[in-house]
């Protein structure tokens, strides 16, 4: 598209000057840009540019689709379904009374690796039909509480878990509230397989966001105990479970950060999880997964922004050719003035 | 005398004025019609009362109250030199005058008051309050009220400072001094302290501080010239008068007393009536004995007078009034579509509340203890619920919150960047140096904002002949005289190029204008009145030098020996006689309201005036009674041929009455304006008696317009002929192309003048409005009965001329070059007063929309409006009239949109109208250029913007379903309040100000694509509604990608709302970008300048530790997923609309895209191929 200068009148701008300007003259000054003349592009939509665009996109769009696709499939991802599995089977007809009480919830899941897993492995829990973007749930926190001990008392947002036993919950608000609980131990032919919980939260959140002078305090001590309860002597910078746990998920299927692997997992082995199955989500349906997953350069296994790419990709070229078809057989000439509506109509003159 | 009338009165003036300052502007007209100077009063009231167009009992009404006479309870008295007497009973205002708005004190809640007069500001409050209720609290308080206060702020800070400099200005309009004359000598005043009542003298060149009636003046004969330039814009000097009676008083001599008795404050700048007791005598006072506040004394040392209007009576104040504000058409369709939209957003309101009460009643089990819910608060004893209210509170809070939410689906900022362009469009189309007049020296003028676009779509311009379509410079060009046809002046003589000239003391007099003569006649004037066609000659010439109201002012020049007559007055005819007189040796030398001196051919002459009687409209002619040097006396009559044949004396000269007659048509078809002038002399006993009923009429206190009339009447009869005169009006430069683009363009033109047929018609062919292949209709009628049958007649030819030829589409399609056998109705006022508010007007109206061309003479000004509110009434064509006079001001107001031309008559044309140029010729660059840019681009901006606030309240929506329907927003809540103020508003804005279609050549070129104006090509339902199927499309795709890709991830809220973010404000300022048509620097800047603006403002807002989505772009934009993502969402967006536009611009493309690929790419091609005709529109003004 070349740039083009304006057709600007010929000679307009010498004439000004001959006239000899009266003294209160209110005539404009000229300039380019009070007479609207910049030197502008003016673009065209001509077909080769059409059929260009469309191929460009499509030569950009399919490679990335593959490149894509091929991320997303390298990913080992073993996923364990476990909220039923985990209920004794003789109490799986109210669930939420076992949850609620005192038995033991300890629970053994095999998972079988498939393919070769190199590390860091992510263990990650998911939660279905969990919405932490409820919005009384989101609102229900202190920022100012979590960073700084001496607002300790800055419950005002937390509500309805804002104050137990008349004094100041610390980390207060439903989000903290409802801290997931279920614990994994992993291992591997009969070997603790160890899982790296530091450093799976934002250091950006650790730094600034949770003070490491602020220790839970009054925490988990109502009446209605919603989930972990945290250690009073570890400072909340510190918390990583919680501070993962407060970066509220978008949607309401999500997985959040337990923990890494750092080793590979052979093909075939099979890694033995004690997990304590303490999470009540069987009050709303939810489903409870635990994952393992490697990853690439794209995330996580999700085929669709592959898919979606060479869709993209796909549909551009064939608009390509379809352009090029239908120019080639019904061309117009751009510009011609037979085509303006006066010249057409043999009404004219 | 009843005091408390006249205070009620004067209160009761005040809502009056304020209600009229809408719509109703006074008029007044000093213009020349028919060869004459007219001066007609009436007032336009368009507002409250019904008028009725045509009628002429409606002008005579008007008339009669301007004349009444003074009513006792309508009158204020002013004891002259003693304003403490004076305002004793009645406190008059004193001379202070406030126009500022507001004091300090007041500012805050007037200012607020007047600025939620906007509904759009009333929208923004109740949202904002809404917002505040705890229960409701959608965006945090400050995030809420920041942009109406924003917008508040800004608007107040304007507000502010303009009144600052209003009062600054009050303050030194106050403070000026004023000499007043203080126990018998003239004491330095400030304005300010003036009084009704005190006795002022200002000197030469001074403002005069108030309105006051003159006492004397330096001149023995007591004359004053004023200049009226701030008051009306006339630059030509004004006589008044004193009046004999105080013109020998010496105020700081004698006492000076006496009562003036005058009308109430009124805002009639031409009128006044007044009588004042000096003396125990009773002298009556009209127009020409007041000075008015704001003139400037000039050509006269010093005058004295008595202050009667003080501060915000004066007629100056009174007359200070804005323009009218009209709502574009743009606009009205938009709120219509602003009505969908609003339905639209309680669809999406009730969708959301519904699916929320849903939701709630099947978990309404599980509330309390659902984690993310937790109905039940336990942290007091007493176990309750927390933000609970029940049901139906629950879902009217949602749906409360969701319009809050949604709130900008309503595009609120689409009337402040309205707005904003306007001023834009308007600032560029000021500067439009095409559009400077270099003979007036004036620039365009935009005093409407909001009608801006409305240029684009017009489609019947009415215009005013003479000013309009003339230059109004009148130019004598022959003469009849005594039935001999005197028009040669052809030849240019080296004797005759300085024109003649008289020598005073050694001193060369010389009038300023040349004027052209005819050798012939000029021998003839040279050879005295011995022969008889001399003393025709002489006494004809004679009569166009005296029989007028012109000032004659010596003007000096460089040259010390040489000086120049100017002559100055009303009436631009009556220049022209002067001149042309004074070209044959009959040179006006001096005038004051006693005598007359007339140079005659190198002899000074000094004639009496023994009376003089003024132009008014029923007359029709002006007469003036001389006192000659031999002491005879002589009536000198001039007017207009229709009323001076019926007083001429029939019984004699029959033959040269004839032949006048032949050449006063022959004059008037080749345009020129035609007078008849007249002659009588007068017997001693005649004179006596005429003498008498003047004295007696003169200074009559009742009835004295009329009185003085009939006497007029009496002595104008039985007059002798003398001749006519021809004058031309000469066409503007440019006119007939200009109305030939116009034509082209699918514009009607209709001309309505005040002139006669034969004079309309040729100017009519001469501006190319008529041509040789027309079809002529001419309505000319007397009774309602022959006016019905001769529109029916019309209407059944004019049917059968264009059927003929054709089938006619009356879309603008064809129009332009189609009118197939045009045909002009020609049609003159007598037959609309009959025609207009009767059953006819749909008859006149289906034949002139039949024909092409339509012209109207003979027309009243209210006729004007008339035919304008005919056309409005029954198209939805947008209306545009066109005119320079006072006579005009109605039309303008009538039309949807007004232009005056600022030119020779006054300003009210140009008070009144929306735009203002100085040539009819820059119609074409304002309608066809700057007309349909405007549309374009504001038909554009409306488009973008809906779909721009919308794409994004979408993306919130689909957002919510996925929230349990609780509104939560992803997107941060400082983005949506910025969304519509920093990411995306600049580029809109200056996409609609500057962005062009096609080039000013190519549109002048091509008048027929205005055509896309008329054809509503860029803002129609059809339009709107692909643009929202598209919004809807674009903001699934936002929204959609990023919520597949990201699903089951570890995504959390602010992060992936980042993504929307930025992929909305991405794709919403591509989208522009690709219908952007000229890209320049600015635009470039504005949209890139947009985008990176908005990364800026999220990193900014992501940097707030005590923000939720602290640091969320750093961990997201570090992902490889983030940016396909952003990538993928943009082409799938917009590929859509992208194929649409492909295939509409390939394969049904409209004249501008033709045109615009013309432009680019065929430039060469078409200049081999057409002839090379460059528009002379272009070639006129030179930047």
């Amino acid at each position: 598209m070349s740039s083009n200068a304006p057709s600007s009148s010929a000679g307009g701008v010498g004439s000004a000057d001959s006239a000899a300007p009266r003294r209160n003259s209110k005539r404009p000054k000229y300039s380019k840009f009070t007479q609207q003349e910049l030197p502008a592009c003016k673009p065209i939509l001509t077909p080769r540019w059409v059929i260009s665009a469309f191929m460009l996109v499509s030569i950009v769009f399919i490679p990335i689709g593959v490149v894509s696709l091929f991320a997303s499939r390298d990913v080992v991802e073993i996923i364990d379904r476990y909220e039923t599995e985990c209920v004794p089977e003789n109490l799986r007809d109210n669930k939420v009374s076992f949850i609620q009480s005192d038995a033991n919830k300890t629970c053994t899941r095999k998972l079988r690796v498939k393919k070769l897993m190199k590390q860091p492995i992510y263990v990650y829990y998911q939660l279905d039909n969990f919405y932490q973007n409820h919005r009384r749930y989101v609102k229900s926190r202190s920022d100012s509480q979590l960073k700084d001990n001496s607002s300790w008392n800055d419950v005002s947002s937390c509500k309805p878990e804002d104050m137990s036993n008349g004094q100041p919950i610390v980390p207060c608000g439903l989000i903290a509230w409802s801290l997931f609980n279920d614990t994994y131990n992993f291992s591997l032919n009969n070997q603790q397989l160890a899982v790296n919980k530091r450093g799976i939260s934002w250091k950006s959140d650790r730094d600034s966001k949770f003070g490491n002078d602020v220790f839970p305090r009054n925490f988990q001590n109502g009446t209605l105990k919603g989930g972990k309860i945290l250690d009073p002597t570890v400072p909340l910078s510190k918390q990583e479970d919680l501070i993962v746990w407060m970066r509220t998920a978008a949607l309401p299927t999500f997985r959040k950060l337990y923990g890494k692997i750092e080793r590979d997992l052979q093909p075939n082995e099979t890694i033995h999880v004690t997990l304590e199955n303490n999470y009540n989500t069987y009050s709303f349906n939810g489903k409870k997964k635990l994952v393992l997953s490697t990853t690439s350069w794209l995330g996580g296994k999700n085929d669709f922004l592959g898919i979606a790419y060479l869709t993209v990709g796909g549909l551009c070229f064939f608009l390509a050719l379809s352009f090029t078809v239908v120019y080639l057989l019904k061309p117009r000439r751009l510009g011609d003035p037979s085509y303006l509506s006066w010249n057409r109509n043999p009404g004219g003159h | 005398m009843d005091s408390k009338t006249p205070i009620e009165n004067l209160y009761s003036i005040e809502p009056a004025l304020s209600s009229s300052s809408r719509r109703s502007n006074f008029s007044s007209k000093s213009k020349s019609l028919g060869g004459n100077s007219i001066r007609e009063v009436n007032f336009v009231d368009l507002g409250p009362k019904p008028v009725k167009y045509g009628s002429r009992g409606a002008e005579s009404e008007t008339y009669s109250m301007s004349q009444r006479e003074i009513n006792d309870e309508d009158a204020r008295l002013v004891q002259i030199n003693d304003p403490v007497k004076t305002n004793e009973r009645f406190e008059f205002a004193g001379n202070s005058i406030r126009t500022g708005k507001y004091s300090i004190l007041t500012f805050l809640p007037r200012n607020l008051f007047e600025q939620f007069h906007r509904v759009a500001y009333v929208y923004f409050l109740v949202i904002a309050v809404l917002n505040q209720l705890p229960q409701l609290a959608v965006f945090g308080r400050f995030a809420s009220i920041l942009p109406l206060a924003f917008v508040l702020l800004v608007t107040a800070v304007k507000d502010a400072y303009e009144d600052y400099r209003r009062h600054r200005a009050d303050n030194i309009e106050n403070n000026r001094p004023a000499s007043v004359l203080v126990n018998h000598e003239f004491q330095q005043k400030k304005w300010k302290d003036i009084q009704v009542g005190e006795i002022i003298k200002i000197h030469a060149n001074e403002t005069i501080p108030c309105d006051m009636v003159l006492l004397s003046t330096c001149d023995p004969t007591g004359v004053a010239y004023v200049q009226t330039i701030n008051l009306d814009g006339e630059s030509n000097l004004k006589t008044r008068y004193a009046k004999q009676e105080t013109l020998l008083k010496i105020p700081e001599k004698e006492n000076v007393s006496g009562v003036i008795k005058c009308e109430k404050p009124n805002r009639n700048i031409y009128g006044f009536q007044a009588n004042m007791e000096v003396d125990g005598k009773r002298v009556s006072l009209g127009p020409s004995n007041i000075i008015l506040r704001g003139c400037e004394l000039k050509n006269t040392t010093w005058a004295v007078g008595v202050a009667v209007y003080a501060g915000r009576e004066t007629k100056a104040m009174l007359n200070n009034s804005g323009a009218p504000s009209k709502r574009s058409r743009l606009e009205t369709h938009m709120n219509l579509e602003i009505i969908f939209l609003s339905l639209f957003l309680t669809a999406l309101c009730t969708v959301v509340s519904v699916c929320a009460a849903v939701w709630l009643r099947r978990h309404r089990d599980e509330l309390d203890y659902l984690p993310f819910y937790r109905r039940k608060d336990f942290s007091e004893d007493e176990e309750e619920n927390y933000n609970y209210y029940g049901w139906g509170l629950e879902i009217l809070f949602t749906f409360l919150m969701s319009v809050i939410v949604f709130q900008i689906m309503i595009p609120i900022s689409l009337y402040i960047s309205m707005e904003l362009v306007r001023v834009g469009q308007a600032y560029f189309m000021i500067r439009d140096t095409q559009m400077y007049d270099e003979a007036s020296n004036s620039r365009f003028q935009c005093r409407a904002l909001n009608i801006n676009e409305d240029l684009g779509q017009i489609k019947y311009i009415f215009s005013d002949k003479t000013g309009t379509l003339t230059e109004n410079k009148m130019e004598f060009q022959c003469a009849s005289i005594w039935g001999v046809d005197y028009n040669g002046g052809k030849v240019s003589s080296q004797d005759q190029k300085d024109g003649y000239f008289v020598q005073v003391d050694g001193k060369v007099l010389r009038p300023k204008m040349v004027v052209k003569t005819d050798p012939e006649l000029l021998q003839f004037a040279r050879s005295g009145k011995e022969t008889k066609e001399g003393s025709h000659i002489h006494d004809f010439f004679l009569a166009l030098a005296a029989c007028n109201t012109i000032v004659p002012l010596i003007v000096d020049t460089p040259d010390p020996t040489l000086k120049l007559i100017d002559y100055q007055g009303e009436s631009p005819d009556e220049q022209a006689l002067v001149y042309a007189a004074a070209a044959y040796g009959f040179m006006l030398i001096e005038r004051t309201s006693g005598h007359i001196v007339i140079d005659i051919q190198g002899e000074r002459q000094r004639f009496n005036v023994l009376g003089l009687h003024e132009f008014d409209s029923d007359r029709k002619r002006m007469s003036v009674i001389l006192g000659l040097p031999n002491k005879s006396v002589k009536a000198f009559v001039k007017g207009a041929d229709t009323t001076m044949f019926s007083v001429i004396d029939r019984s004699s000269n029959t033959s040269i009455i004839r032949a006048t007659e032949a050449h006063l048509h022959s004059y008037s078809s080749i345009g020129l304006r035609t007078l008849v002038i007249g002659m009588r002399e007068l017997s001693t006993s005649e004179f006596e008696e005429w003498h008498s009923a003047f004295e007696v009429a003169s200074t009559a206190l009742m009835g004295r317009a009329s009185l003085l009339r009939k006497v007029a009447s009496n002595v104008e009869s039985n007059l002798c002929i003398l001749g006519a005169s021809g004058i031309e009006d000469k066409l503007q430069g440019g006119v007939p192309e200009a109305i030939e683009s116009l034509r082209t363009a699918g514009i009607k033109v209709w001309v309505l003048t005040g002139d006669k047929q034969e004079t309309a018609i040729s100017i009519g062919y001469s501006s190319k409005l008529l041509t040789n292949k027309m079809t002529q209709i001419i309505v000319n009628n007397n009774s309602k009965e022959s006016c019905r049958k001769s529109l029916e007649d019309a209407i059944i030819m004019s049917k059968k001329l264009t059927t003929m030829s054709g089938t006619t589409n009356d879309t603008g399609r064809t129009l332009g070059a189609a009118s197939l056998t045009p045909v002009a109705l020609i049609i003159d006022g007598t037959s609309l007063v009959y025609i207009l508010d009767s059953e006819l007007e749909e008859r006149l109206f289906e034949l002139a929309s039949n024909c092409s061309v339509v012209l109207c003479c003979r027309v009243a000004p209210l006729q004007k409006a008339g035919i304008v509110a005919l056309v409005k009434k029954r198209t939805s064509d947008m209306t545009l009239a066109i005119g320079d006079g006072a006579n005009d001001v109605s039309m303008i107001q009538m039309a949807d949109v007004g232009v005056g031309i600022s030119g020779q008559e006054g300003r009210q044309a140009v008070m009144a109208s929306d735009f203002a140029m100085g040539q009819f010729r820059f119609l074409v660059t304002l309608l066809l250029v700057h007309g349909h840019w405007n549309y374009q681009r504001m038909g554009y901006m409306i488009l973008y913007n809906f779909y721009r606030n919308a794409v994004f309240v979408l993306v919130l929506f689909w957002y919510v379903l996925f929230t349990c329907f609780t509104l939560t927003t992803a997107i941060n809540e400082w983005s949506s309040v910025l969304y519509s103020v920093i990411y995306t508003s600049v580029p809109t804005i200056v996409v609609g100000i500057l962005d062009k279609d096609l080039s000013r050549r190519t549109l002048l070129k091509y008048p027929q694509l205005y055509g896309a104006g008329h054809r509503e090509e860029c803002y129609n339902k059809t339009l709107f509604w692909i643009t929202m199927i598209d919004t809807v499309w674009q903001s699934a795709v936002v929204f959609y990608i990023p919520l597949l890709a990201y699903w089951r991830s570890t995504i959390d809220a602010s992060s992936i709302g980042d993504l929307w973010t930025l992929a909305v404000v991405i794709l919403v300022n591509l989208h522009l970008a690709m219908d952007v048509i000229r890209w320049n620097w600015i635009t470039h800047a504005a949209i890139w300048g947009s985008i990176i603006a908005t990364f800026i403002c999220v990193i900014i807002i992501d940097a707030v530790p005590t923000l939720v989505g602290y640091w969320a772009i750093f961990h997201i934009a570090r992902t490889g997923l983030f940016w396909l993502c952003l990538l993928a969402i943009i082409v799938t967006a917009l590929i859509p609309r992208f194929v649409v536009k492909v295939l509409y611009q390939f394969y049904t493309p409209c004249d501008v895209q033709i045109a615009r690929e013309a432009e680019k790419f065929q430039a060469e091609i078409q200049s081999a191929a057409v002839e090379v005709e460059m528009n002379p529109i272009l070639d006129h003004p030179r930047p």
